[in-house]
C-alpha cells in the first residue's frame, strides 16, 4: 500500500506543478496566444486516451483467448480510464478550435477518428454498466473492443479521402517541448494510478458478485 | 457435415420459416415504407435540394432497416429456446454465422429494393442513370453492415436492454461504410463537393471493410459464443 500512497502524493503535486508550467512558466505562443496553452493538456490526454484504448484492446483479446476474469477486469478498467481522458480531449479540443478556427468542430480525420472511437467506447461502457453482469455480456464487450479498435483505421482513411486538416504540433521553443513531455509524464502517472484503482475496485466488485451468487445457490 | 453444407442447411431453414411466416420481411418492408414517407415529409419538396439529400436518405434507410433486421437475427431461435441447441450442435459455429449474415444481407437488399423506387418517386430524384453503380454500392455497403451487425446481434442475445444497446454498438462501428456510401452516392449524383473523386475509391474502401470485418468476425466467432 505504501508505494501507491507515495505515488498519489507525487501525482497530486505534479498536477499542481503542471499548472504552474503551463500557465506561468512556458512562453506565450506568438500567433495563437493564450489559447495555445490548452495544447499541453490536450495532446497528452489524447495520447493517454489512445493508450487506454490499446490496453482495453489487449485485455479484451486476452479475455477472448484465455477466458481468465483478470483480463476482462483489466480491459474494463482501461476503458473507463480512457473515457476520462477522452472527455478531457473532447472538451479542450473544441475550446481551442473556437479560439483558433472560430468554429467548435471540423470534420477532419483526427477529430472524427477520436469522436467515433469515443462513441464506440461509450457503447462499451454502457454495455458493461447496463447490459447485466454475465459471461455473455463480458464476451460481447470484449468482441466490441476487439472489432471496434481497428475501426479507427477505416474511419481515418474515409475522412482523409474526403479531405481535412489538423494543425501540426507547434513547438517553437525547447521550453514548450519540455512542458509538453513533463505534462505527459505527470498525466501518465495519474493514468496509471486511476487504472490501478479501477482495476482493484472492479476486481473486488467481481469477487463480491461471485460470493453473492454462491450464497444464492446455497440457499436454494 | 461439411462447412458449406451447414451454411446451406441453416440458410434454407431460415428462408423456409421466413417464407412461411413472413413476419420479419413484412414488418421490415412496412418500416422501410414508413421511413421513406417520414423522410419525404421531414425533408424539402424541392427536387434539386432533394438530390443533395438523397445519398444521406438512402444510407440512413440502409442503416435503420438493417439494424432492425439484424436485431431479429436470432429472435425466432431465442423465442423457441432453440438458440442453445443451435450453438451446442457440432456444426462449425462460423458456418452458422455465415448463414445468418447471408439472411440479413438478403433482408436488407429486399427492403432496399422497395425503398429505393419509393424514394425516387416521393423525393422526385431520377436515379435511372446511376442505377447500376448505385446497386453495386448498396450491395457492398449492406455486406459491410451485415458482417458487423450479425455477430454483434448474436452476442446481444441474453443481454439486458439489447434492443437499445445493439444500435448503440453498431452505429459507430459502421461509420466507415456510411461515409463511403454517402460520399460515393454523392459522387454518382454529382452533389459531393469533391466531384473530381472517382466513385471507385469509395467502393474499394467498402470492399476492404467487408473483407476485414467478414474474415475477422468469422475467425473470432468460435471464441464468441462460449456456453
Amino acid at each position: 500500500m505504501k508505494p501507491f500512497r507515495i505515488a498519489t502524493v507525487v501525482a497530486a503535486l505534479g498536477v499542481v506543478a503542471a499548472h504552474y508550467l503551463v500557465f506561468i512558466y512556458v512562453p506565450m505562443e506568438k500567433t495563437m496566444g493564450a489559447a495555445q496553452r490548452i495544447y499541453y493538456f490536450h495532446v497528452p490526454s489524447a495520447m493517454l486516451f489512445y493508450l487506454g484504448i490499446a490496453c482495453c484492446f489487449v485485455g479484451s483479446l486476452g479475455y477472448l483467448l484465455t477466458r481468465k476474469a483478470r483480463w476482462d477486469v483489466f480491459a474494463h478498467a482501461a476503458a473507463e480510464v480512457a473515457l476520462v481522458f477522452g472527455v478531457v480531449v473532447l472538451v479542450t479540443g473544441p475550446l481551442w478550435a473556437k479560439a483558433a478556427w472560430s468554429v467548435w468542430w471540423k470534420w477532419e480525420p483526427r477529430l472524427t477518428t477520436m469522436a467515433i472511437l469515443f462513441l464506440i467506447f461509450c457503447a462499451y461502457w454502457a454495455l458493461r454498466s447496463f447490459g447485466g453482469r454475465t459471461d455473455g455480456v463480458r464476451t460481447f464487450a470484449a468482441v466490441l473492443a476487439v472489432l471496434g479498435t481497428p475501426n479507427i483505421y477505416f474511419v481515418n482513411q474515409a475522412v482523409k479521402r474526403w479531405g481535412g486538416v489538423h494543425p501540426p504540433a507547434v513547438e517553437t521553443t525547447s521550453e514548450m517541448k519540455m512542458v509538453k513531455w513533463t505534462c505527459l509524464a505527470i498525466l501518465m502517472l495519474v493514468f496509471t494510478l486511476l487504472l490501478i484503482l479501477r482495476y482493484r475496485a472492479r476486481r473486488e466488485s467481481l469477487a463480491v458478485l461471485t460470493l453473492k451468487r454462491r450464497f444464492a445457490r446455497l440457499e436454494t | 457435415m461439411s462447412y458449406l453444407h451447414t451454411v446451406r442447411t441453416v440458410l434454407a431453414k431460415d428462408l423456409r420459416t421466413e417464407l412461411r411466416s413472413k413476419e420479419t420481411l413484412a414488418t421490415l418492408l412496412l418500416f422501410g415504407g414508413v421511413l421513406t414517407f417520414i423522410l419525404a415529409f421531414g425533408l424539402s419538396n424541392d427536387p434539386k435540394m432533394n438530390r443533395r439529400i438523397m445519398p444521406g436518405a438512402i444510407w440512413l434507410a440502409v442503416l435503420f432497416t438493417g439494424t432492425l433486421g439484424v436485431g431479429r437475427t436470432f429472435a425466432r431461435e431465442a423465442e423457441d429456446g432453440a438458440f442453445a441447441a443451435l450453438v451446442l450442435s457440432p456444426a462449425p459455429r462460423s458456418a452458422i454465422l455465415l448463414a445468418k449474415i447471408i439472411v440479413n444481407l438478403m433482408m436488407t437488399l429486399i427492403v432496399m429494393a422497395l425503398v429505393l423506387p419509393l424514394m425516387t418517386m416521393l423525393l422526385r430524384v431520377d436515379l435511372t442513370d446511376v442505377l447500376g453503380p448505385l446497386i453495386l454500392q448498396l450491395i457492398l455497403g449492406s455486406v459491410g453492415f451485415a458482417v458487423i451487425g450479425t455477430p454483434l446481434a448474436v452476442m446481444a442475445v441474453g443481454a439486458r436492454f439489447a434492443e437499445v444497446l445493439l444500435p448503440m454498438v453498431i452505429f459507430p462501428l459502421v461509420v466507415p461504410v456510411l461515409i463511403a456510401g454517402v460520399k460515393g452516392t454523392g459522387v454518382l449524383l454529382g452533389v459531393t463537393a469533391s466531384v473530381t473523386e472517382e466513385p471507385t475509391v469509395w467502393l474499394q474502401m467498402m470492399l476492404a471493410f467487408d473483407v476485414f470485418y467478414g474474415t475477422g468476425g468469422l475467425l473470432l466467432f468460435e471464441r464468441m459464443v462460449s456456453e
